[in-house]
């Protein structure tokens, strides 16, 4: 009869359990039926290794459960390994059960055949199947979404407490001249178990309400040392803080989870504090110096401006009719001066016409004169062409009746009878005889 | 301004610079800005001081006692 089997199967019809059953042949087949589990390969830590005389015996843990392990002395000690709580190991083998008996107590155990320390990759493994479950949780996006303040007076530091980091999240806060109230919240940093401290440090300081922002900081180590930055728990921690949490854990090659999670992940703890505080404050100081300066300004301008520009307005009308009378003035000046000078222009033009009509009066007058008197001297001359005295001076003579009057042709002579011949020089009487 | 912080005094001054730099705020706007950015400017350099005296250095589990202190706040 199986004893051990599926708890549907081992129930009476009347409800009542099944036996009682001698517990040794129980005991025997549980033996049997965890021998029938399948042989496979665990990770976890070591913990508790306690050697006996024929095995020794340990547990395996990780933040989910535990397991006792034991594995022949000689297997082991052929290993040649030397294994500390908490390393990280991957261990072969199946379950194993010793039943006890009468004298003796029973033990359950995973006998381990093989065992080997955790490697890189075993690690990474690990972490990128955390990695996925607290991304699709939505853990990485709430930190990011945390507003940084640019000038914290209180920075909560969470880090260990001989560590190298100390000193560098000093030496990045003097490089911003920032100098206010630094909390230490000092935890062990080294493998899974320093993970919880880690976290309610973390929690204590983001429960002070002073506390603006939060450093973790851990100088590098291997993934093992690191491995308390990847645990779950520390990651949703620092997820749902209300204080932005900048990380910087390991060097830049080294990527934990919780940089993931934080707000800011930062290669080195200066960087982390230069982070915590982003603005130089010594800058700052000045550019807060320089914007009062401006708003002097500003404000002396708007009153004194004003004031300057209120006197001069006061001043204005009279200023405006002072000028207008300086530009009549001006003006009637001018057209004096003009008036003055177009008369002179008009005079003297008048004299040059007066000149000019003089002279050519004058010499119009004297031409006309010359011209009439060589008309006249023409006439006097062309008459005297025509004088008969002219001509009789020639050598002619003229006959003339004896009154005087020229005869001009032989007949009227002759018909005269008794004619007059005058000469240049004197008449004679003659008579004419036919 | 909800709360009052650093970064949003800061970036409350220089807003209200640029508007008087704008040359488009009156007198009496000019002189509200003017008041106003002295009050941050003065709240600024405040919290400048705050950070600027000198490192406080405390272990977590000091400053829990000093504010659990009857006299603390």
């Amino acid at each position: 009869m199986s004893y051990v089997q599926p708890a549907a199967r081992a129930t009476s019809s009347e409800g009542e359990l099944p036996g009682p059953y001698p517990v040794g042949a129980y005991a025997a087949q549980l033996k049997r039926r965890l021998l029938e589990f399948a042989r496979v390969q665990l990770a976890g830590e070591v913990w508790g290794l306690k050697p006996g005389r024929a095995r020794v015996y340990f547990e395996l843990r990780d933040g989910r459960g535990a397991l006792p392990c034991s594995m022949w002395l000689s297997d082991f000690e052929a290993l040649k390994l030397t294994l500390a709580d908490g390393m990280r190991v991957v261990v072969g083998g199946g379950c194993d059960y010793y039943p006890g008996s009468a004298t003796s107590s029973p033990s359950f155990s995973f006998a381990v055949t093989e065992l080997r320390i955790a490697g890189e990759g075993d690690l990474l493994a690990e972490l990128e199947r955390l990695r996925r479950r607290l991304a699709g949780d939505g853990l990485f996006e709430l930190q990011k979404a945390l507003a940084r303040p640019l000038l914290p007076r209180t920075i909560g530091v969470v880090t260990g407490e001989r560590g190298k980091a100390r000193d560098d999240v000093l030496a990045g806060l003097r490089r911003r001249g920032w100098a206010g109230r630094l909390v230490w919240a000092f935890a062990p940093v080294q493998d899974r178990h320093a993970a919880p401290l880690i976290g309610a440090a973390l929690r204590e300081l983001a429960a002070i309400e002073e506390v603006d922002v939060v450093i973790v900081a851990r100088g590098g180590g291997s993934l093992a040392d690191l491995f308390a930055f990847c645990d779950e728990g520390l990651c949703r921690t620092v997820a749902l803080l209300r204080v932005p949490v900048i990380a910087s854990v390991g060097h830049h090659s080294d990527r934990t989870l919780i940089d993931d999670v934080a707000a800011v992940c930062c290669s080195t703890p200066t960087h982390a504090a230069e982070a915590a505080v982003p603005i130089d404050c010594r800058a700052a100081r000045a550019d807060v110096s320089s914007l009062a300066r401006r708003l002097h300004g500003h404000s002396r301008r708007a009153i004194v401006e004003r004031a300057r520009m209120l006197g001069h307005l006061s001043r204005a009308p009279a200023q405006h009719v002072a000028r207008h009378r300086h530009h009549l003035h001006q003006l009637l000046r001018e057209l004096r001066a003009s008036a003055r000078r177009a008369c002179e222009v008009g005079r003297s033009r008048t004299g040059i016409h007066t000149l000019v009509l003089g002279r050519t009066a004058s010499r119009a007058q004297g031409s006309d004169a010359t011209r009439r008197k060589h008309d006249l001297e023409r006439l006097s001359l062309a008459l005297a062409a025509h004088d008969p005295d002219r001509t009789l001076a020639r050598g002619y003579a003229l006959v003339e009746d004896r009154d005087g009057r020229p005869l001009g042709s032989a007949a009227e002579a002759t018909a005269a009878g008794d004619v007059g011949l005058r000469f240049h020089d004197g008449s004679v009487p003659a008579r004419v005889t036919r | 301004m909800s709360e009052r912080n650093y970064e949003s005094a800061v970036a409350r001054v220089e807003e209200i610079i640029r508007r008087l730099d704008s040359g488009d705020a009156g007198l009496r706007e000019t002189l509200e800005l003017v008041k106003e950015g002295r009050d941050l400017v003065e709240y600024c350099a405040g919290e400048l001081d705050a950070v600027s005296q000198g490192l406080e250095e405390l272990k977590l589990e000091e400053l829990v006692a000093r504010l659990e202190a009857p006299t603390a706040r």
